[in-house]
């Protein structure tokens, strides 16, 4: 049989963003592929040393588009451990409350992919009829939907009133119902499971090797979420649960991302019950003091670590961001060996990558 | 018949005009459905029109080694076979000449545009095209044999190969879906497989081959192409509703246009739900689909109604 | 008995939720016979009260994509300018602000095929000689 090489290359109807891979095919299995990155290679940490820090918040949320309100969360708390501020816990709930939206956002999002790559697009359409929900509740909260600019170097600048707060405890009535049906319709639906289950295996051993992180170890049966091993914005006064599953396949991961956002719907909900009165931030003086600190926080993807290095002025000397799609995206080509061609795209799109976070 | 009537019939009604306004409603119905599965609003009426129209407007390029006469040719053989097969079927209930046999015949017209498509694929030698193509031959191996399969349980308990003997004998014994609920189920399933509807649609799947043997067609080619699939929806539909459903009215009249119509469009929303159901399958789980659960039951299927 | 249900239902699983969809009310609206209606914190242009504008120039050291400039001719003469190609509506300009001039509502621009709507002087207290 003859051996072709398929280009699922910068631009192909599979991927969200940009990335090449080259998979060269022998009849209908994969024998072999390459990976590229760097199509949306922007130069942010480059950006980032030539900005003021307070300009850096609004760069800083476009590295990407998905998770852009943790990214800058990440960001302000690294400045706010270098100036020793405190923020009010008023601030820090609401901040928490946007992270656990996004998270809500990003696997709905994330569901659509996956189910329209399979073929199943009356789930991808009911998930993102879903998402619009979320949505909603962000714009009225913050003014955007997916760029949502609430953080400030000292704490958040918007704040909850009560309309903000009825709407958001019916939307999350409502959102509850609904991934509930979803988390039904994914694990009894036969046509998912058969494109989906045994398919892109990962090991404990190989997550352990490669440092993979995120939901993407959790199905593998590594137990480790930044949330509750190393709490960062008030996450150590709210309970959850951290869901872990064994299989390690595509099916395990989608479970897995459904009882998250279930999770992440119940630490919504203690959040406006529970939210604590007082200011939304503190006035940050511009200049920072020399010195460096490392920051991490929970993505939807993973986690997210940052080094910042200041040397007194107005501008940071040297912001290093490592996000999580990196560990992932390395993981790739040993998953698709010996795979067919139609499970390819099941696998890609069950990983979740965000090329312009693994690229900035 | 005088010229006028002839050049009325073949072109006007019930011939290529009836035949291309009922292929682009049932395609509109179609999409219309899916979009209200989804809960969307979905496109209005004259979209398929539009999307013709503006096909024939586009700009007509292939790769450079593409043998230009063969690309041409294709479409229109397609086109043309399925529009000879549709001489045969009383679509709008008329009279139609019938002969012993002409159930084989257009068996074979129906099958012409899937071995039309997979040369498609490989005249154009893109690399997506290549792998829809030879998908799309492993599928048209084993959907062809279902559907001839299944449609034959109609022409065994008629005893006769000609389309007109299988109505005669649904007119003295009733229709024949009663008996053969099986056989009527299974050649639907058969017809989704030679339509490359989803959850067969693995030849032109979006996600992993843009859009399998026409990724490089484009104007009217292209066009052709898409009237060729709306059309085979058509006639496979109406000769599905012929084998199984024709004692239900007379010919040439307006009532049984009326019921024949009417079970077109239920038979294409049932299509429409059987799309939006399910998952599309991979090639291997679709040939050990057929091959190990569809023709067994089939032949059994067949047996019985032999015996009986 | 739910058990086998179940089992039956998953050969077919969003088929009740297909036939739901099928009798309620669509999800998108027919764009653009119906328009969609803003919410009220939306970001949308930067506007201004002119009288409250002393010139003091923090909205423009803290616009992250430098659309705003300010030309000053001496303390009390200049114009403020808003390049609204470059602005990208983050609302830095409204918390530096400490005179409560500029601010954002909920309008956005349409599209335009000529560069120069995009200029736009917001305030002009220049002094004429």
């Amino acid at each position: 049989m003859s051996k072709i090489t398929v280009p699922i290359g910068p631009q192909h109807p599979l991927l969200k963003e940009p990335l090449s891979f080259l998979v060269s095919l022998e009849g209908e299995k994969v024998m072999d592929s390459t990976l590229r990155l760097g199509y949306v290679h922007r130069g942010i940490e480059k950006l980032a040393e030539q900005r003021t820090y307070i300009q850096n918040v609004y760069l800083i949320e476009r590295i990407c588009g998905i998770c852009s309100h943790i990214h800058s969360t990440t960001y302000c708390q690294s400045v706010e451990a270098l100036l020793n501020l405190e923020v009010p816990k008023r601030g820090l709930y609401i901040r928490m409350l946007l992270c656990e939206l996004e998270r809500v956002h990003s696997h709905l999002l994330w569901l659509g992919v996956l189910a329209k790559n399979i073929g199943l697009n009356t789930l991808f359409m009911y998930a993102w009829r879903d998402r619009e929900i979320v949505l909603k509740i962000m714009e009225e909260i913050s003014g955007g939907r997916v760029s949502h600019a609430v953080n400030i170097i000292g704490g958040v600048r918007v704040d909850l009133n009560d309309k903000h707060l009825s709407l958001l405890h019916k939307g999350l009535q409502e959102l509850k119902k609904r991934i509930e049906e979803i988390l039904r319709s994914i694990e009894n639906d036969r046509g998912f499971q058969a494109r989906t289950r045994n398919i892109g295996q990962l090991s404990l051993e190989e997550i352990k090797r490669y440092c993979v992180v995120g939901p993407v170890a959790r199905a593998s049966g590594l137990d480790i979420d930044i949330r509750r091993d190393a709490p960062y914005a008030a996450y150590d006064e709210l309970s959850f649960e951290v869901p872990l599953m064994t299989e390690g396949d595509v099916w395990a991961r989608s479970v897995l991302r459904i009882l998250e956002t279930i999770q992440a719907i119940r630490l919504c909900t203690q959040i406006i019950n529970n939210l604590p009165d007082g200011s939304i931030s503190v006035p940050a003086p511009r200049r920072v003091p020399a010195g460096e600190v490392v920051s991490r926080a929970e993505a939807p993807r993973g986690e997210v670590f940052y080094y910042m290095r200041s040397d007194g002025s107005q501008n940071p000397a040297r912001l290093k961001i490592r996000t999580p799609t990196l560990t992932t995206l390395i993981t790739l080509p040993g998953q698709l060996k010996n795979m067919q061609m139609a499970d390819v795209s099941a696998v890609i799109a069950g990983v979740d990558l965000c090329i312009a976070c693994g690229d900035r | 018949m005088n010229l006028s009537v002839l050049i009325f019939k073949i072109f006007i009604f019930p011939g290529f005009l009836f035949l291309l306004v009922t292929a682009l409603f049932l395609h509109w119905l179609d999409r219309k459905l899916i979009a209200r599965f989804h809960g969307r609003v979905g496109p209005p009426w004259y979209q398929p029109l539009a999307d013709l129209v503006k096909l024939f407007a586009k700009e007509d390029i292939l790769p450079s080694g593409t043998n230009l006469i063969f690309a041409a040719l294709l479409p229109l053989i397609s086109f043309a076979s399925v529009l000879t097969a549709s001489f045969y079927l009383p679509i709008a209930i008329q009279s139609t000449p019938s002969f012993q046999g002409d159930f084989i015949v257009l068996m074979f017209l129906l099958s012409m545009p899937s071995l039309m498509y997979f040369l498609a694929g490989w005249v154009t030698q893109g690399v997506y095209s290549v792998i829809g193509g030879n998908r799309s031959l492993l599928q048209y191996f084993s959907y062809e044999v279902l559907f001839l399969l299944a449609m034959s349980g109609t022409a065994i308990a008629s005893g006769s190969w000609s389309l007109a003997d299988i109505r005669l004998a649904q007119l003295k014994e009733g229709p024949f879906i009663f008996p053969q609920v099986v056989g009527f189920l299974l050649s639907l399933a058969g017809l989704i497989g030679k339509l490359k509807r989803e959850p067969y649609d693995i030849p032109k799947a979006k996600s992993e081959v843009i859009a399998g043997a026409l990724t490089e067609f484009s104007g009217k080619k292209l066009a052709l192409w898409y009237l060729t699939i709306q059309l085979q929806t058509v006639v496979g539909l109406s000769f599905l509703i012929h084998c199984f459903f024709s004692g239900f009215w007379q010919m040439n009249t307006i009532g049984g246009f009326f019921i024949f119509f009417l079970l077109l469009v239920i038979l294409q929303g049932i299509l429409s739900a059987i799309s939006a159901i399910y998952a599309r399958l991979r090639i291997d789980q679709l040939i050990h689909l057929n091959w190990n659960i569809f023709i067994p039951l089939t032949l059994l299927h067949n047996i019985y109604i032999l015996l009986i | 008995m739910n058990n086998i249900l179940l089992k039956i239902r998953s050969y077919f699983y969003l088929l009740p939720n297909i036939v739901e969809a099928l009798f309620s009310k669509p999800e998108t609206i027919d764009y653009p016979a119906v328009t969609h209606r803003l919410s009220e914190s939306y970001r949308g242009s930067v506007r201004i009260i002119a009288e409250n504008c002393v010139g003091c120039g923090l909205c423009v050291r803290d616009c992250p994509a430098a659309a705003l400039t300010l030309e000053k001719d001496s303390k009390h003469s200049f114009r403020l300018i808003h390049y609204r190609d470059q602005c990208t509506s983050c609302g830095q300009c409204e918390l530096s602000c400490k005179f409560d001039s500029i601010y954002l509502n909920n309008t956005y621009q349409k599209a335009s095929a000529n560069r120069k709507d995009f200029f736009e002087v917001l305030v002009d207290k220049t002094m004429k000689k």
